[in-house]
């Protein structure tokens, strides 16, 4: 536990320097994530480019950390969706009738049990094709926040049961409190800690996702970077030959999800 | 009577599922802008054919529900469609690829069921907690990366295959959870005692650890299933197998419903059954302990 303590601020430390050094890649740089340099197709580290291009010449630092604030942004937005929507849904549930309660847990227990990746393909598969490349990435996040949140509503829901039958509420609700003061004042701030770690759990799991799904071209389209598309290129072997760099997006996404795993340390101690 | 009731409600919960992994990727494409194009449209030569046909398929599944009555209709005949891809049967993609897809499966899952329990045996037979964080830090690192990327590097480097990253994956997810559950058992106060009587490591496992924890090991045998049906998809696409998941990428790819939806039917059915013998074991120990 002791060294849970002093992992996690180190851990969080080092997410937020990583995350400050990539907006400021992004921001002084002098390229652009989408600007193709076409003198310097798929080269190694130069002058004007410190970690080579890829093969349209466009340069991989900025598109890396591009790719790194995306996906990060991305899978914060989709897993504190996907956390909201649990505690709504398993709150609702509490204080419904048992029978939708039971229908509504049933569904989500169904919905746990399919193989999440075929439902995924489907998904994003269906889409229009003339999707813009900032639409794709909202889409494909929204969809990660929707197919996540059965996985965290039975556990919401259980504790919210347990808060609504506790004899202080019932004393609330005696007291006059109408339900939906009661799941606001009283039931909801029970759920925060839940909240806060089913949030930190998923980001990690939306990260992931979307990487495998950009691998298979099914992600965010060209060209906005994502860890996806940057992986893409790893199937190059023409681009492996040419430079080493073309491995910095796979080591910066470990790097970035070992921090996370940092910092869910505390919760796995 | 009890037993008979438990069989049915379990087998109605498969049927659920596969029914409603069917209707919900029904509706998504149904729904899916584009539904009602050929490619034929595009050529000059067969444009008038492929309108044609599109106008046939709109007058036949013009609503949601008549779409969701013609598959029904289909199944119910035994038939899962006509590939809009291949323009052949769908049960005929499934035959062919299922092999492949099965050998695939089920090698990765036992192979890495095999690696996983024995570095467990191994690295919880320990006395000491020394090496814990390297242990920690490797699964963590192996467990970061995506697994098209992990495949895309054995295919790049040509070590292993197909086998061998599902394996792997399987492995190293099975290794994290066993070896916590192993050395949490090993700390139980009647196993210390068993041990402090002088009883091998081997005899306290067979006696005592693999009864106890018997329907925890099928649960997570059968949740490992479920991961490497997931993992399939990349691997088979990154290595080019000619299985399952390629299909269903091919036709998510192309926007083939028949083959998709009778594909994700498969998976969930497989997932169901799964389940349902991972429930079983828990049934079992559970009765067993009453």
């Amino acid at each position: 536990m002791r060294l849970a303590f002093t992992v996690r601020p180190v851990a969080w430390v080092l997410l937020a320097f990583t995350v400050l050094a990539a907006l400021w890649i992004v921001h002084r740089s002098p390229m652009d994530y989408a600007m193709q340099d076409r003198d310097h197709i798929s080269e190694g580290r130069s002058a004007q480019h410190s970690t080579g291009t890829d093969e349209l010449g466009r340069d991989r630092t900025v598109r890396t950390a591009a790719a790194l604030l995306l996906g990060l942004a991305g899978a914060v937005a989709a897993s504190a969706l996907a956390s909201s929507l649990a505690v709504s849904v398993g709150v609702g549930a509490a204080f419904a009738p048992v029978w939708i309660a039971k229908s509504l847990m049933y569904l989500c227990d169904l919905f746990l049990t399919l193989p999440w990746i075929f439902l995924l393909m489907t998904v994003r598969a269906s889409l229009p094709l003339n999707l813009s490349p900032a639409h794709s990435a909202e889409l494909t996040f929204f969809l990660l926040a929707l197919l996540g949140a059965p996985v965290f509503v039975r556990v919401n829901y259980a504790r919210a049961f347990a808060v609504r039958n506790a004899e202080w509420l019932l004393h609330g609700r005696a007291s006059g409190l109408r339900t939906m003061q009661l799941a606001r004042r009283h039931v909801l701030p029970h759920l925060r800690p839940l909240f806060l770690s089913q949030f930190l759990i998923y980001v990690p799991v939306c990260l992931i996702a979307e990487a495998n799904l950009g691998t298979l071209g099914l992600g965010v389209t060209q060209p906005l970077p994502s860890w996806g598309s940057m992986l893409q290129e790893l199937e190059s072997s023409a681009m492996l030959a040419g430079s080493h760099w073309v491995y910095l997006p796979i080591a910066l996404l470990v790097v970035v999800l070992l921090m996370l795993e940092l910092v869910l340390f505390e919760v796995d101690a | 009577m009890r037993v008979a009731r438990t069989i049915l409600i379990r087998l109605l919960r498969v049927v659920s599922l596969v029914l409603l992994a069917a209707l919900g990727t029904i509706v998504l494409m149904r729904v899916a802008p584009g539904y009602f194009t050929d490619s034929r449209e595009m050529d000059g030569q067969y444009a008038s054919a492929g309108r044609a046909a599109v106008q046939e398929r709109q007058a036949e599944e013009g609503t949601l529900a008549a779409s969701l009555a013609v598959s029904v209709r289909g199944w119910s005949h035994g038939s899962l469609g006509q590939s809009r891809q291949y323009d052949v049967p769908v049960t005929q993609l499934l035959r062919e690829r299922a092999a492949a897809s099965s050998k695939l499966l089920l090698g990765g899952v036992a192979a890495g069921w095999l690696l996983s329990l024995a570095l467990t045996l191994l690295l919880s037979a320990r006395r000491t907690r020394a090496g814990e964080p390297l242990i920690a830090l490797s699964t963590a690192v192996l467990l970061a990366l995506p697994v098209g990327a992990l495949a895309t590097f054995c295919l790049l480097s040509e070590f292993g295959g197909p086998m061998f990253v599902l394996a792997l994956l399987i492995a190293v997810r099975d290794f994290k959870l066993l070896y916590r559950m192993l050395r949490q058992a090993l700390r139980a106060p009647q196993v210390l005692y068993a041990r402090a009587q002088g009883f091998s490591y081997a005899r306290i496992l067979r006696v005592h650890l693999l009864r106890t924890l018997g329907a925890e090991l099928l649960s997570l045998a059968m949740m490992s299933f479920a991961v490497a049906l997931s993992a399939l998809v990349p691997v088979e696409v990154i290595f080019d197998v000619p299985g399952l998941g390629q299909l269903a990428w091919n036709a998510a790819m192309n926007r083939d419903l028949p083959v998709l939806v009778a594909v994700t039917l498969v998976m969930a059915a497989c997932v169901g059954v799964a389940s349902l013998f991972a429930e079983a074991g828990v049934t079992q120990e559970t009765a067993q302990c009453a």
